[in-house]
């Protein structure tokens, strides 16, 4: 209580400042005449005494000094005048300062922007209540497309009747609706949720309510919340929209409340459904299927309960229900369920790519910062000689050290405020690119904790860069002020700060250069790669003709199947097209289905080894040569073939099952987590070239295709095979679609051209961002490099004019100024190289065809960091050449 | 000739506390006098050390002062203690009577017997 009563004094002593003032004066003076009396009085002539009572008080001036020191806050008062005076000098040198702001808004404001991202997208606490109890569970196996299986209703039911440490488990299945209103038809997301979801996930409505549990069940009347945002877009946020009927898949659904704003999970919904909706999800199959996996599982825990609590019990649980149905959890495909964070769950895709922006910005700032550091220590240099005489008035090596901080503290503050505008003004490009990985990319923004990390970067590069100041030491300074002249020369200590400046700045920039590099590469890798289709003149389409619900009705099947037809022959005779082909999936997109086969002759799978697991693809007679997928052997299905068991397998699946073997003619059986019964055995009528189906950065993987009649699908995907660009065809094309089918919903409209652009648009993203920092701090280093060389060159001018005077050409002075610089940025290069090999492996993630320690990336960096290193010194090693002796010696 | 002593860190204001309660209110000077000859001369307070320290006493509600005539008629600040300082002085007296026996126990010739 004591420091707190003394600090408040101090405080109203400080701003009370010159009130006070002249008490101490007073007091001393009293002082010293009381001890001159008590001398005089013990016999001392009153001149004398006076002399002695001076000397033992120690310095009057120094008392009242150290007086006020206590009375108010020195360090705060001293820091105001310190920054006033900061500003001042800083004003008289403006290109200096202009250039220090720059650099270090640069900086800050890349690590600014960067941060708002991690924080909107990793950090923020989600707005779900208390949402750090919110876990999400994750069931997956081995095998492709089984990274995230989802969970079938039995094991749903298993788990919340098993699992006591969880306070509630919700259901969530994604689906997509057809929003009909008088305006049009749109095609939304929709997640189905079961009545308790929005309580676990403790989401509260804005307006009206959210489902409950009597919302579960066959019995309850169709309802639905809508999102936030689509309240906003499609009702323009009318309060009275509760009680509304909404037409969705052709269906009245009572709108009964507006969620408040949350971010979408897993992805982007427009309206939340109860389970009713879907006469699928009520069903026999969903409802009793233990492998009819299509339901989120998000829990909530039990207050006072740990997360490892809750992972042990679901552990025990899961392996319970795997050995109560062997068949189900084949051993050897590694079924398991892993239990994660929510908040986790919603950063997952983006933490690599915002773990690598945050590097590269922070080592911008490095980058930055040293190239100021090495400005202010050039300028200290020049200054020396002020300090030096302020030292010798009695300023103290702490005062002349707050001296220099309130300066760095000047330019750090104008730097963040110039950093935090560039960083809004970045922020839309970063919003876009997070929306890419993460849907809550809509929370990014600068609020007050992403300005506190800029005044947290701001102040440790101020202190950072006032601690690298060489400052004049207290025993050296009568020996400083005889040097005189030869001050210029700077000290030893702060040439070799000045040195590992640059090394740091060299290294830092070649480190990114490397990542940038990589990035690239893997863009060009991308741009490139086979995707598998022969040509890439093809429009795609995909048609929803039908509501799941619809499939069920025989006679809309067959209308639907007719409009499809329809479509077939219109946009078949179109100019300009020369095929149409149709699958249940278009090319190069995953299907999502997959099927467990085994080959003729050999078991299922053997005791401990998977089943091969496949994607599944379904395909009519023209696809193949519409999308341009080669038939390598055998042939392509024919028009009666629609309901037959026959089968085409693509070269990866072929080289798999029958190693060495031509597959045609051979069988095979599959059996499929979404089909109820076990085994189809089927003909091998083809083999159709491999395409990239996971992604173009992913290696073709097995797929079968099979006849359109084997899938009922209620969408169609079309192929529209084109003699030039198929983007000619795109107008004629849909509007066929919409004049045969005007209920119809149309996605996905695009070329494979203009799909292969958005598959890579991101990787294109990261590379774009990666490659500017890289190119910022290069700019960074060049000027770091050349400034300093420059500066060597002027305090040497006089040593080079000697040199030169005895005999030393141009290019011999030239290669003096070049070996000196050279060296510097030899050793960054090295250091440089080391730390690229040490993190490349930290993006290995995010490369594609290229290997972290690329030898192609590695030497371009080399050549380019060479290239630009030559250039920055060569400048200053030119000016070197043309000093003239004469000159420099009078100097 | 005796040398001359820095005073220890804190030991200065537990002098000005005790000093003040031996002899009531005093000002600066007559502080210093008392706690130098105290000391027999091992002490010489600079102003710039003790003045501070009144300052800090004072901020901290330990002692106030008052501007008041002197003996000899001049006008000189008296410093007196609080009751807090007061408080103060005999917690800080018991807690350094407790340190240095535990000091001179350690430092004693003889230690307890092996």
């Amino acid at each position: 209580m004591r420091w707190l009563r003394s600090g408040l004094a101090r405080l109203i002593g400080f701003l009370s400042r010159d009130r006070a003032h002249d008490d101490i004066q007073e007091e001393l003076q009293a002082h010293v005449e009381l001890e001159t009396a008590e001398l005089v009085r013990r016999g001392l002539p009153p001149a004398l005494a006076r002399r002695r009572a001076l000397i033992a008080s120690g310095g009057l001036a120094e008392a009242a000094e150290a007086v006020r020191d206590q009375r108010t806050l020195p360090l705060l008062e001293t820091l105001v005048a310190d920054l006033r005076y900061a500003f001042r000098s800083l004003w008289h040198s403006p290109g200096f300062t202009v250039l220090v702001v720059i650099t270090l808004a640069l900086g800050i404001g890349a690590n600014t922007a960067i941060f708002s991202v991690v924080r909107g997208v990793l950090l923020k606490p989600l707005p779900h209540r208390d949402g750090d109890r919110l876990v999400y569970l994750r069931q997956s196996a081995d095998g492709p497309g089984a990274a995230n299986l989802t969970f079938s209703v039995p094991e749903v039911r298993d788990l919340r009747n098993g699992v006591t440490s969880l306070a509630g488990i919700a259901e969530f299945s994604t689906w997509g609706v057809v929003h009909q209103t008088e305006e049009g038809a749109w095609g939304i997301g929709a997640g189905l949720v079961t009545g308790n979801y929005f309580e676990v996930m403790g989401l509260s409505p804005i307006l009206g309510r959210v489902t409950e549990p009597r919302d579960d069940g066959p019995g309850a009347a169709p309802v639905a919340v809508l999102a936030h945002e689509y309240w906003l877009q499609r009702f323009g946020g009318d309060s009275g929209v509760v009680g509304r009927i909404m037409v969705l898949n052709r269906q009245p659904v009572t709108v009964i409340g507006v969620l408040q704003p949350a971010p979408f999970f897993p992805e982007r919904e427009d309206v939340l459904l109860n389970l009713v909706n879907s006469t699928h999800h009520l069903g026999a199959a969903m409802q009793e299927g233990r492998t009819h996996r299509m339901t989120e599982v998000v829990a909530r825990l039990r207050p006072g309960t740990s997360l490892e609590q809750v992972k042990a019990e679901v552990a025990t649980v899961y392996g319970r229900l795997q050995r109560a149905d062997p068949d189900a959890y084949p051993a050897g495909s590694g079924y398991r369920v892993t239990v994660i964070p929510f908040k986790t769950v919603m950063g997952e895709r983006a933490r690599l790519t915002l773990i690598l922006l945050m590097a590269s910005a922070a080592f911008v700032l490095i980058v930055s910062a040293a190239n100021v550091a090495n400005l202010t220590l050039i300028r200290g240099i020049r200054r020396e000689h002020e300090l030096v005489v302020r030292a010798a008035l009695g300023a103290g090596a702490a005062r002349l050290r707050r001296l220099v901080l309130a300066e760095n503290l000047a330019l750090a503050a104008l730097g963040a405020v110039l950093g935090a505008g560039l960083a809004m003004a970045g922020t839309p490009v970063l919003v876009a690119l997070a929306a890419r990985y993460s849907t809550r990319a809509s929370e990014i923004r600068l609020d007050g904790v992403v300005l506190g990390f800029t005044v947290i970067v701001a102040l440790v590069v101020a202190l950072v860069l006032s601690y690298l100041a060489a400052l004049p030491r207290e025993g050296g300074i009568a020996e400083r002020i005889q040097a005189g002249k030869e001050r210029t020369g700077g000290n030893r200590n702060g040439w070799r700060i000045q040195r590992s400046l640059v090394v740091v700045q060299v290294a830092v920039t070649v480190i990114l250069l490397a990542g940038a590099g990589l990035l690239t590469r893997t863009l060009i890798h991308l741009a490139n790669v086979s995707s598998g289709l022969a040509n890439e003149n093809v429009l795609t389409m995909q048609v929803t003709l039908l509501t799941w619900n619809e499939m069920r009705d025989a006679n809309a099947v067959a209308a639907a199947r007719q409009q499809v037809e329809r479509i077939r022959q219109e946009i078949g005779g179109l100019p300009g097209v020369v095929g149409v082909g149709m699958g249940g999936t278009l090319p190069l997109r995953s299907s999502g289905y997959y099927n467990l086969l085994q080959a003729e002759g050999g078991p299922l799978a053997r005791p401990g080894e998977a089943m091969p697991r496949v994607e599944f693809r379904t395909a009519d007679p023209e696809f193949f040569q519409a999308a341009g997928i080669p038939i390598l052997r055998g042939r392509s299905f024919t028009t009666a073939e629609e309901w037959r068991p026959v089968v085409i397998v693509n070269q990866v699946l072929a080289d798999q099952l029958f190693p060495g073997v031509d597959p045609v003619g051979r069988r095979l059986a599959w059996k499929a987590d979404w089909m109820p019964d076990s085994l189809h055995w089927t003909t091998i009528v083809g083999v159709a070239g491999s395409t990239r189906d996971g992604g173009l950065d992913h290696e073709p993987r097995s797929v079968v295709y099979a006849p359109m009649g084997h899938m009922a699908g209620n969408s169609a995907g079309l192929v529209i095979r084109t003699k030039g660009r198929a983007d000619g065809v795109i107008g004629a094309a849909t509007h066929v679609v919409r004049r045969v089918a005007p209920l119809a919903l149309i996605d996905e409209v695009m070329t494979i051209p203009q799909y292969r652009e958005k598959n890579v648009s991101p990787q294109r993203l990261n590379a774009l961002l990666i490659s500017l920092f890289g190119l910022l701090a290069v700019i960074l280093a060049a000027v770091g490099v050349a400034g300093v060389v420059a500066f060597s060159v002027s305090v040497r001018t006089r040593e080079l004019g000697i040199r030169m005077s005895l005999g030393a050409d141009a290019g011999a002075i030239r290669s003096i100024v070049l070996r000196e610089g050279g060296g510097l940025v030899a050793v960054g290069l090295v250091l440089g190289l080391v730390g690229a090999e040490l993190s490349a492996g930290v993006i290995r993630g995010l490369l594609f065809g290229v290997a972290p320690g690329d030898p192609v990336t590695f030497a371009g960096v080399v050549l380019i960091m060479v290239g630009i290193g030559l250039l920055a010194c060569w400048i200053p090693a030119a000016r070197a050449a043309r000093i003239d002796p004469a000159v420099s010696m009078r100097a | 000739m005796v040398a001359r002593r820095e005073i220890q860190q804190g030991t200065l204001a537990l002098m000005i506390l005790k000093t003040l309660e031996t002899l009531g209110p005093l000002h600066g000077y007559g502080i210093a006098r008392r706690i130098e000859e105290t000391s027999g001369q091992r002490i010489t307070l600079n102003y710039g050390t003790l003045y501070p320290a009144l300052l800090k006493l004072e901020q901290e509600g330990i002692v106030r002062s008052e501007w008041r005539q002197s003996e000899s008629n001049r006008r000189a600040k008296y410093y007196g203690l609080t009751p807090a300082g007061r408080r103060q002085l005999a917690r800080e007296t018991r807690d350094w009577h407790a340190t240095a026996d535990l000091i001179a126990a350690f430092l004693a010739p003889k230690g307890p017997a092996r």
